[in-house]
């Protein structure tokens, strides 16, 4: 407050001189302030960014659930850089344990357009590339009825409603019989 | 100019696939092997392409080639070993691969071999 007063009473004499100083104080500040704006900002993002990477490493998990058999537990809107993971992951999965059955399941997943079904597609045609048969489970009945009414076809790949059909069937396949 | 090798597994031809493939490195595999499925007797062709590290619509046009090949001398054709980011690259090409059968490794592409044999042998409609 009293440099205030006394600053008052100096511009009274020099006010044309204390003018500029003021001016190039003021603009110092903006700038000062904007500099911590952008680089608080400029953090924020990083993390974000990194915990997104993180996140994406994450929700892909590949179970070896039984001797040769693989389950997919599949988290989240799947687009196409998680696609892109969940397939590399698959594949190499595929190739070190040897399995020739993959369960996908997307109980997970919350919605289901046909974007989300060409890549589940292709990630199918890729697994299968590799002698590896896929099986889709955890189809809600309302991804059920989108699918159809989309038009969405899952060709002659099979699909069971929950993970417990899917096992079932993939015992039966590889000759497997719960005693 | 080097040829590709074809090894005689009992009534399986097994092809290994190890150096880049040109138009007449093709040409000749297609020929040696036509001429050694007709000389052996041989009802089942392997090819082990684990040694590719990128395939492109040429090979992969040239394996359904041979497949189809092999099918009009009455052999079935199995491809094994193809790597993860080879099976990508196929997918998001969208190279048809309908008419070849493709496994892991050459173990299970055997076991199909001799099962697609099998059934072509019963003369079951696929």
């Amino acid at each position: 407050m009293e440099l205030y007063n006394i600053a008052k009473l100096i511009m009274l004499f020099f006010h044309e001189y204390l003018a500029d100083e003021i001016w190039t104080a003021t603009v110092l500040t903006d700038k000062l302030g904007l500099f911590t704006a952008e680089t608080y900002q400029k953090g924020r993002e990083e993390i974000i960014r990194r915990q997104q990477m993180e996140l994406l490493e994450l929700s892909t998990p590949v179970i070896k659930i039984w001797e040769g058999i693989l389950v997919l537990p599949l988290i989240g809107t799947l687009d196409s850089s998680r696609t892109q993971i969940v397939m590399e992951s698959l594949l190499q999965n595929i190739v070190d344990t040897n399995s020739a059955i993959a369960i996908i399941d997307i109980t997970g997943v919350p919605a289901v357009d046909t974007l989300v079904a060409q890549h589940l597609i292709k990630t199918v045609s890729a697994a299968r590339l590799m002698g590896a048969h896929c099986i889709i489970s955890g189809i809600r009945p309302q991804i059920a009825q989108t699918m159809v009414h989309l038009g969405v076809a899952f060709g002659d790949v099979v699909t069971k409603a929950s993970l417990a059909d899917a096992l079932k069937y993939a015992f039966r396949q590889a000759g497997l019989t719960v005693t | 100019m080097d040829k590709i090798p074809i090894l005689k597994l009992g009534n399986i031809l097994l092809v290994t696939i190890q150096v880049d493939m040109h138009d007449r490195l093709a040409i000749t595999l297609q020929d040696d092997l036509t001429a050694r499925i007709v000389k052996d007797r041989a009802r089942g062709v392997l090819i082990d392409i684990s040694s590719l590290e990128m395939v492109d619509s040429f090979i992969g046009r040239m394996l359904g080639n041979i497949a189809a090949m092999s099918q009009a001398l009455g052999a079935q054709t199995v491809v094994v070993g193809m790597r993860p980011a080879v099976a990508i690259t196929i997918v998001e090409l969208g190279l048809s691969m309908q008419n070849v059968r493709t496994t892991l490794n050459v173990e299970r592409g055997v076991e199909m071999l001799q099962h697609a044999v099998e059934i072509s042998e019963k003369g079951n409609l696929r």
